[in-house]
This record gives structure tokens, C-alpha cells and sequence, in this order.
């Protein structure tokens, strides 16, 4: 009967494969500071003129380990309290795109697929062949290339893009889930902890039960 | 000192021999196998739950403006917040896991039978409980599942008859599922919490009135009996300890594997996501509901497939003791019972496709075909085996019950030619 | 025989104990989330250093800003206060006025009454409780009764000429 609910188990989550026709790519999400600081400075260059992520403050950025002196300059006049919101308001971004670019404090949480989801997105931007700008992973983007690697065609180039991607993955994985490296690392301990814990119960049952005969 | 004490309390309080009869030296089959341990497991779960939910609720704020934004406080800002978080979460899922366990065991082995049919309603009830309190706490992240898995469910109120679309209003004060509607969830969500525990008192008292069933369905010799602890309280720990490892993996390795991604936006009444599903432990009940074309149809469907088990015990007429541990036609109909909810559970999963249609709509049929068929089978099944000869301790079990109905229907014979 | 008897009992209790230890460990270490969790979250204790722009503020004024919910008295005094003040070491609390100011035009104090918690009103040279009727002079420094101590100074520093933060030294 358990192995009849692991099989439950197992259905439930490998099913996720339908959830979006084209085949995303896969990464590995590096989590260290350079390249979470590395991507949170390409969205304070790049995104962040369109784009909010109104759950992460200034001061996030900081404790998390990000220079301060570049926290600083980025942030300004604002103060450290201060969420990162969009440069352009709103209603500008909805005139000139026609749609409102979403928060991207949860981004890759909110995607099926996560961080394999949102680089594949990054870079699935490509020249049709009556010359319009498209994306493989979500064709109806209203999100123009930002890091153009439609036109790039040397390898290196392509390279140099997707190694930026990949940045600003690491960021956003960061934004969508701070506690996860504390979470891991608590983790290992919790469930060392209860092996050994039940293994002494395992001990003192036997003994226990021991006695019955 | 401690025993001057523990005397004064005895004679206000009857504390000794509570914690002798009920706790410690409560009698119990020796021979119950580790599928025992799932209703203890289930008690723990709703202290986890309890705990966690009192400690969120500290923080979470019941408004369509906030609630969102205070989830994240929650998870970003409050000092563990994330883990209360993904342990309230991922409990939600294992309180269903082990129930299910629990229920499968208690139709794998006929411990519903006589005379445990109360214990098993309780039980029964304790699951509709269960199923509204997740379901209300699921719409309160105020994500686009929550808001949309909200406004769907309530919507089956609509099969009412007469003042439908009143009781859908009535349910969701509001036109569509809005602040009323939150509001009202999160205090219901926390009153069930009590009702839960009422009738988990409830049930307990219907246990410890007939005593655990066991794997062979005969009633042990007194000598068979042992007392709960220290025997089983070692067993349920070290049960627990099992448990606690699968549980603290999901929370710490792979908390967002049992959430769906559309419920981090947040909801948006304009737009409904592509793909709506329930949560995991809805999805058969969900199958059943898209199977049946017609819509009032499939809601009845639904809710009377889960309100099935409670007609277990009448359905099951065979007069061999227990469940499938003497009887090999029922043990296959438990398993292909299992197996199709198992197909429900991937169809209520999948969208919906001519295809998975029809196959949910056979494994509807077999759903409740499976409750339909049993009162035949299970006869057939007794004179089958009767023919083919019986172990004696089921002979013996068998005459004996048969005895116990004789001299009842004498009673009550006698009682009724001394009236008159 | 009553000897290997007696060596198996103490195995068997010691190994109950060391699971009762380790599961007892566990259960008071499952305790310390949630207890943390009613402590201040990380954006109430980002509130605990407020950063105050003075340059609106003219001489002989004052200015009331919040402080971890607090109110905090910033007054930027005239030379005549300044000499006010200095004059006297204070009433009930005696301090000098040089160890309540970093700089003796700006005087920086929390202002919540010593006595019982209310917020003293600016009149005359000093504050007045109205709650129960305690007197501070222009340092802030207790004069009259009931209230036992005078204003206190919060910590605070100047990061520039003319902005200070409070809370953190």
C-alpha cells in the first residue's frame, strides 16, 4: 500500500511536464554572493527601469551581503527601507508596452519551471523570418530584448549573454526565496538529528519489546 | 511529597485511574502491525498544525489588500516565518497523507465492521472537517489558485435547489469571492481547528469503548492484550520518528514541490490561470466532478464520493471476521479500489483532454461500482470460502457472533411476550 | 547470573535516558522558531535607526520626529538657551547639560515623561507633563516632581553637518 502512494507521490509531481509545450533549458543556479551581486546589478541597470520587486528593500540587498557603497549608489536619494520600484510609473510602462510589467520579487516561484523557466525566457528571444522580434518560451512577450541576443550570432557573444542570464537568475532566485540557503543548511542538521534520534527509538523499542517474550 | 499530592488530586479527580485505563495501561492487540501507527500520526500532525497555524496567525493579516503582502512579511521579514510557513503548508498535505493511510488501513483489514461503525463515522466526519478546514485555508495566501479554487468550489453551491445562487452570495458575501469572503475563511478556518479536536475527543472515546481492531479481525484472548505503554508508545515514537524524516525532507529540500506556482501572483479576479487544480488530496473528488456532464450530477457525484466509506458497513454483508486477511476476493477489491483512485487522481490532474475524459469517466463508474458491487461479491465471496473450508479461530469467531445475534433476538423476544 | 542480570538493566536505562536526552533536546530546540517568531521581525528592527535631515529646523525650534514609535525631541537652541542651560545643573536629577548634548546647539532627548509614559508639551523654556504636572528645563532635566529622572538622551550621532541618526552611536 505505501508503495501504491509513492506511486501517487510520483504521478502527482512528474506530470509537470505538460505544463508548458516547448522544452526549457536547464541550469544550474549558482547561489554565492558575486553572482547574486552580479545579477542584482544588472536588474538595477537593466530591468529595474520597468520592472518593480516591491518585497525586496534596499537594506535586503545589504544584509544579504551586497557591498554597501553599491547599495548605495543604487538606491540613491531613497532610503535603505525603501522597496525597489520601478523607475518608470506604471501607467507609463502600460502607454508604452500596452501591458503592465509584472513584479519580479517572485518571479521564479510564480512559473512553472522556476529559474529554468525565466532563463530559457531570457534567451529564447530570436528574429523570425520576416525580420519581428519572438520568444520560443513565451511568444506573445511584450518585452522587448533587452539583453539582444537575437542579433548576437558569434559563440562567444552568445556566451557572454547567456553567462549574464544566468546572473540574473541567480538574483532573482535569491529575491524569490532569501531563506533558502539557511533553509538547506538548517535542513541537513534537522534530518541528521532524526536519524539518529530514531534509530535510538528503534533501540529502545526492540528492547521493549523484547521483554513480551 | 509527590504521591501526597497526586492523592489529593485522586480525590477530587479520578486523574490515577484515567492515565491506568485510558493511557498507559489501555489494553491492546499484541500483534498490530506498524499500518496502527497512522491515527497517532494523525494526532500529532494536528498539534504541528495547531502549533504552526496559532504562530502564523500572529502575523497574517485577513484582508484582500494585505493578506498577500503579509504572507510575504512572513516569509521574507518574521524571525523563522518561512519555516512556520512551509511547516503549515507541507502539513496541510501530510495531514491527508496519513489519514488516507489511516482510512486504507481501516478498509483493508474491516475495521470498520461491528461493532466499530461509530468509530468509523466519527471518523468519517472528522474527514469532511478536515477536507473544509484545508480547503479554506488554502484561498487565505490570497493567491490566483487560492482565489480561483475558491471561487470554484463555492460555485458548486449553485445545485441548491430553489435559492442556489442565494446560498453562493450568502456563502462569499459578496458577488464574487472577495474581503467577506477572506475574512469569513480565516475565522472558520480557525474555529475548525476546535471542532477538530471535538471530534477527535469524540472519536477517541468511540476507540477506547470497542478497543483497536486487529491485522486478523479475530478477537484476541485476553492474554493476547498488552498495555499501550510502554509498548506502543515506544512503537508510535519510533513511527513517528519515520514520519518526522519524510515530513522535515519535504520542508527543508523541496517546500515549494507541494505548492502550485500560479498561487505566488497574486489573485487577480480578471484573469484565471490557464490550468486550475486542487490541491494533491482533492484531486479524485475533483475527477469525479469534471466526469459527470451534468452539473448537478457531477456535484452530487462528488460529494457522495466521499461520503461513500460511511455506507461501508452496511455494504459489507459477509459474515467471515475482518477484512482481507481471510478473505482474498476482498483484499483484490481493495487494491484495484486503491488503483482507481490512483487513475482519478491523475485525471483530476491532467487537463482535460476526450481522452482523459472517458478514462475518468470509466474510473468514476469503477468508484462507485466498487461500493455497488460489494454487498454481492462479499456474500458470494462467504459461501465460497465456506464451502472450501475455514481456519477453526474464524469457525470459532463465526459461531460465536452467531451465538451473540441468537441470544439478542431472544432478549428481545422475551422483552416483548413480557409486555404483552 | 545476577550479575549479567544487573549490567543488562543499567544498558537498558541508560539507553531510555540517552533517548530521553536527545529527544527532549530536540522537542526544546523545535521550540526556539517559534518562540523567535514573536520577536521583533527584520523590518520592525530596521525602524530601530532613523535618519533625520536637520536643516529645516531654525534656531529656537523644535522638531518631533518618531523613534521606534517613540517621540524624540530635536531642538536646535539659541546661544541664550545654551547658556540657560549650562547655568544649572538641573532639580531632583542633577546632571551638567555638557553630558546631555553632543553639540551644545542641538539637544536631542526622547520625549516620553520619566513618571509615567506620557508625551511633555513644549511650553516655556522646557516641557511640561501635563499628565501629573512634571516640569523639565530647556536641557530637559527634571525641575519638578512627581517624575524621578530627566529626559532621556537616546543614542545618536551626526553623519553630517546636518544629519544625524538616531539610534545607533
Amino acid at each position: 500500500m505505501n508503495k501504491l502512494l509513492k506511486i501517487t507521490m510520483f504521478c502527482c509531481f512528474s506530470v509537470h511536464a505538460w505544463a508548458s509545450d516547448v522544452t526549457l533549458e536547464k541550469i544550474r543556479i549558482e547561489t554565492d554572493i558575486s553572482a547574486v551581486e552580479r545579477g542584482a546589478e544588472i536588474m538595477i541597470n537593466v530591468c529595474h527601469s520597468c520592472h518593480s520587486m516591491k518585497y525586496i528593500k534596499y537594506r535586503d540587498l545589504v544584509a544579504f551581503g551586497i557591498d554597501k557603497q553599491k547599495v548605495d549608489v543604487w538606491r540613491g536619494n531613497q532610503s535603505l527601507d525603501a522597496s525597489l520600484l520601478a523607475q518608470m510609473s506604471e501607467s507609463d510602462t502600460l502607454q508604452a508596452f500596452g501591458k503592465a510589467p509584472p513584479d519580479l520579487s517572485l518571479m521564479v516561484k510564480a512559473r512553472d519551471g522556476g529559474a529554468n523557466y525565466v532563463y530559457s525566457y531570457l534567451v529564447g528571444y530570436y528574429i523570425t523570418p520576416e525580420g519581428m522580434q519572438s520568444n520560443y518560451v513565451y511568444p506573445e512577450t511584450k518585452m522587448p530584448d533587452i539583453l539582444s541576443i537575437s542579433n548576437a550570432t558569434e559563440g562567444t557573444q552568445r556566451a557572454e549573454i547567456q553567462r549574464r542570464a544566468r546572473d540574473i537568475v541567480s538574483f532573482l532566485s535569491w529575491a524569490a526565496d532569501p531563506h533558502a540557503a539557511e533553509r538547506i543548511r538548517l535542513g541537513y542538521y534537522v534530518i541528521a538529528y532524526l536519524l539518529v534520534l530514531t534509530t535510538l527509538l528503534y533501540l529502545v523499542k526492540n528492547q521493549i519489546w523484547s521483554r513480551l517474550k | 511529597m509527590r504521591s501526597r499530592i497526586i492523592k489529593w488530586i485522586d480525590h477530587r479527580f479520578p486523574l490515577t485511574s484515567f492515565v491506568k485505563h485510558e493511557l498507559t495501561g489501555y489494553p491492546t492487540p499484541r500483534n498490530l502491525s506498524y499500518w496502527w501507527n497512522f491515527g497517532f500520526l494523525a494526532g500529532f500532525v494536528l498539534i504541528l498544525q495547531t502549533a504552526t497555524g496559532i504562530f502564523l496567525a500572529m502575523h497574517y493579516k485577513a484582508d484582500i489588500a494585505l493578506s498577500f503582502d503579509s504572507i510575504q512579511h512572513i516569509m521574507r521579514d518574521v524571525n523563522y516565518g518561512w519555516l512556520l510557513r512551509y511547516m503549515h503548508a507541507t502539513g496541510a498535505s501530510a495531514f491527508f497523507l496519513v489519514i488516507y493511510i489511516h482510512m486504507a488501513r481501516t478498509m483493508y483489514y474491516g475495521s470498520y465492521r461491528a461493532p466499530r461503525e461509530l468509530l468509523w463515522w466519527t471518523g468519517q466526519g472528522l474527514l469532511l472537517l478536515l477536507m473544509a478546514t484545508a480547503f479554506m485555508g488554502y484561498l487565505l495566501p490570497w493567491g490566483q489558485m487560492s482565489f480561483w479554487g475558491a471561487t470554484v468550489i463555492t460555485d458548486l453551491f449553485h445545485v441548491t435547489p430553489f435559492i442556489g445562487d442565494q446560498v453562493v452570495i450568502w456563502l462569499r458575501g459578496d458577488y464574487t469571492v472577495g474581503d467577506a469572503t477572506l475574512t469569513r475563511f480565516f475565522a472558520l478556518h480557525y474555529l475548525f481547528l476546535f471542532l477538530i479536536i471535538g471530534a477527535v475527543v469524540v472519536h477517541l472515546v468511540a476507540l477506547h469503548k470497542v478497543k483497536s481492531s486487529n491485522p486478523s479481525g479475530i478477537n484476541l484472548a485476553d492474554k493476547d492484550n498488552i498495555p499501550f505503554h510502554p509498548y506502543f508508545t515506544i512503537k508510535d515514537l519510533f513511527g513517528l520518528g519515520l514520519f518526522l524524516i519524510v515530513y522535515c525532507y519535504f520542508v527543508f529540500f523541496l517546500p515549494d514541490s507541494l505548492m502550485e506556482p500560479a498561487n505566488n501572483i497574486p489573485a487577480n479576479p480578471m484573469k484565471t490561470p490557464n490550468h486550475i487544480v486542487p490541491e494533491w488530496y482533492f484531486l479524485p473528488f475533483y475527477a469525479i466532478l469534471r466526469s459527470v456532464p451534468n452539473m448537478v450530477g457531477g456535484v452530487v457525484a462528488m460529494g457522495l464520493s466521499v461520503m461513500m466509506f460511511a455506507f461501508m458497513p452496511f455494504l459489507d454483508r459477509s459474515r467471515i471476521p475482518g477484512g482481507a486477511h481471510f478473505r482474498p476476493v476482498y483484499r483484490v477489491q481493495v487494491y484495484l479500489f486503491l488503483l482507481v483512485m490512483l487513475v482519478l487522481g491523475y485525471v483530476g490532474y491532467v487537463p482535460s483532454t476526450n481522452q482523459t475524459v472517458l478514462i475518468g469517466q470509466v474510473a468514476t463508474l469503477c468508484y462507485f461500482g466498487s461500493f455497488f458491487f460489494i454487498p454481492f461479491i462479499s456474500k458470494a465471496e462467504e459461501r465460497w470460502l465456506i464451502k472450501r473450508g475455514l481456519p477453526p479461530e474464524v469457525k470459532i469467531q463465526m459461531e460465536s457472533e452467531a451465538l451473540a445475534i441468537e441470544n439478542r433476538k431472544l432478549k428481545n423476544h422475551n422483552r416483548s411476550s413480557d409486555k404483552t | 547470573m545476577e550479575k549479567a542480570n544487573l549490567s543488562e538493566g543499567n544498558r537498558r536505562d541508560f539507553l531510555i535516558k540517552l533517548t530521553s536526552v536527545v529527544g527532549g533536546a530536540g522537542v526544546v530546540a523545535t521550540c526556539v522558531p517559534f518562540v523567535a517568531s514573536m520577536n521583533p521581525s527584520s523590518d520592525v528592527l530596521a525602524k530601530a535607526e532613523t535618519e533625520v535631515d536637520l536643516s529645516g529646523i531654525t534656531p529656537g525650534t523644535m522638531h518631533t520626529i518618531a523613534w521606534q514609535g517613540k517621540p524624540v525631541f530635536i531642538v536646535q537652541r539659541t546661544p541664550e538657551q545654551i547658556k540657560a542651560a549650562e547655568a544649572s545643573n538641573g532639580g531632583i536629577d542633577p546632571e551638567p547639560d555638557s553630558k546631555r548634548v553632543q553639540k551644545p546647539e542641538w539637544l536631542v532627548v526622547v520625549g516620553v515623561c520619566t513618571h509615567m509614559g506620557c508625551v511633555p508639551n513644549k511650553e516655556g523654556p522646557g516641557w511640561v507633563c501635563h499628565c501629573h504636572g512634571s516640569e523639565y528645563d530647556e536641557s530637559g532635566r527634571v525641575i519638578r516632581g512627581p517624575a524621578p529622572k530627566n529626559l532621556e538622551v537616546p543614542p545618536y550621532h551626526f553623519v553630517a553637518e546636518n544629519k544625524v541618526v538616531i539610534g545607533a552611536t
